[in-house]
């Protein structure tokens, strides 16, 4: 059965029935297992011979080697309703079996159901077959902020935090610069508020990168935090996670004209 | 009606990396109705349709937006350096059928459906932001809701939800096949 099973496998296909998915001969689970015993014994889903559904199912999961309880405890949850119904058809009862209260209606509904689904999925493919084939201009550009900057005035603690992450990477260089410049924080303190005058703002992390070395950077460093403190200069993070970027404060501008 | 309004919205549309809905056209443009809006709209979409060119206006999530036509994938997949789309696994496709066919609707009433347990396919669907987390049902254990997104609507290229073929259209879809 095995083998036959395979066959089946590989056989749906190529009846042109691509509402059934069978990917590596196995089926999506225990209702695609009926359904498609159901078509191949050409059956009337809305009247189901359980008997002869059972055995079909209770032989495809015979034929297979072994049964992977975690993938398919769910086809052995089906036989076992399967059965159920069959034991409810076969209790005797002093009268006929009402249609409302058959004991497969319940199994038909979800059969229907899934039929339903399974439909929808062939809908749903041929769809995202075609889109796959089209383009929209998104993909070329980074798509436009949505909402204004929410623009975040940052901490000593985060100024601190960027700091060590870069001397760690400064330290990684390992350049050992040999050099007699002198370093004043007044002379730093002015060239900061010369490049900020100039530039509009600086990324506080590329400004501090781009020191000659480390001694330079951590004077640097210290000069920024004396010119926050002297509120100079203001540090806002435009995003969380971004980089911070260093603004002269307009209000402190007479005070550099002093300088 | 408004001079030139053809080559207004495509102009808007032109520029407009998102779909772009009819309700903003008629925001920045006060003096065109929103049935004159809709009208040349539907001409727009059709003039793009019937010519030679690779691109054309589709409608998407409610807006309009340009895209290319598909005799054009190979060429563009080259330049943007993209080998193939994703395409969801069979399991994750089957799972958001049940979500859109069914929502809003828990993770339980996914596996009923399925008749499989349907937890990593939820997960890997909501990583993608195909279905969303829209509130908790009123039952015991109060499980979650799900719904498909504005996401899932672009990813088939669907206008929106009521685009998806009705119980009744698939049920015949069932019969052709069954034929």
């Amino acid at each position: 059965m095995s083998s036959e099973n395979d066959q089946a496998g590989v056989a749906a296909p190529e009846e042109g029935d691509a509402g059934y998915q069978i990917r590596l001969g196995v089926f999506e689970g225990p209702l695609d297992l009926l359904l498609f015993l159901i078509k191949k014994k050409k059956i009337d889903i809305q009247d189901i011979p359980i008997a002869v559904i059972t055995g079909e199912y209770l032989e495809y999961l015979n034929g297979r080697e072994r049964i992977n309880l975690d993938r398919e405890a769910e086809f052995l949850l089906m036989a076992a309703i399967l059965i159920y119904i069959k034991s409810q058809i076969l209790l005797p009862r002093e009268q006929p079996i009402e249609p409302d209260i058959d004991p497969r209606k319940e199994l038909v509904d979800r059969l229907q159901d899934y039929q339903q689904i399974r439909a929808a999925v062939g809908v749903l493919r041929e769809r995202e077959e075609e889109q796959a084939q089209i383009w929209r201009r998104a993909a070329l550009t980074a798509p436009l902020p949505e909402q204004d900057l929410d623009l975040i005035e940052v901490s000593l603690f985060d100024l601190a935090e960027s700091f060590f992450a870069m001397m760690k990477r400064k330290q990684g260089e390992n350049l050992q610069v040999i050099q007699g410049k002198k370093l004043s924080m007044g002379d730093k303190m002015n060239e900061i508020v010369a490049v900020l005058t100039e530039r509009d703002h600086i990324d506080f992390l590329e400004y501090l990168g781009s020191q000659d070395s480390l001694e330079e950077a951590l004077l640097a460093f210290f000069c920024l935090l004396e010119l926050l403190k002297a509120r100079v200069v203001v540090a806002i993070q435009e995003q969380l996670f971004h980089t911070i970027k260093v603004w002269l404060r307009r209000e402190a501008l007479p005070a550099k004209d002093q300088e | 009606m408004m001079d030139h309004l053809p080559q207004i919205l495509e102009a808007l549309i032109f520029i407009s990396v998102e779909p772009l809905t009819p309700d903003k056209m008629a925001e920045v443009l006060p003096d065109a109705t929103s049935e004159e809006i809709a009208a040349v709209l539907q001409a727009l979409v059709a003039a793009y349709e019937d010519s030679d060119r690779a691109i054309r206006i589709v409608p998407s999530a409610g807006g309009y937006v340009f895209s290319t036509k598909p005799p054009y994938d190979e060429p563009v997949r080259r330049l943007l350096q993209i080998e193939r789309r994703k395409k969801l696994s069979g399991q994750a496709l089957e799972t958001l059928s049940a979500v859109a066919y069914h929502q809003p609707v828990t993770q339980a009433e996914i596996a009923s459906i399925r008749g499989v347990d349907s937890s990593y396919s939820l997960h890997t669907l909501l990583e993608n932001k195909l279905i969303k987390i829209v509130g908790r049902k009123d039952a015991p254990g109060r499980p979650l809701l799900y719904r498909t997104t504005e996401k899932f609507l672009a990813h088939f290229g669907l206008n929106s939800i009521e685009d998806l073929p009705s119980a009744e259209e698939l049920k015949k879809l069932m019969q052709e096949e069954n034929a």
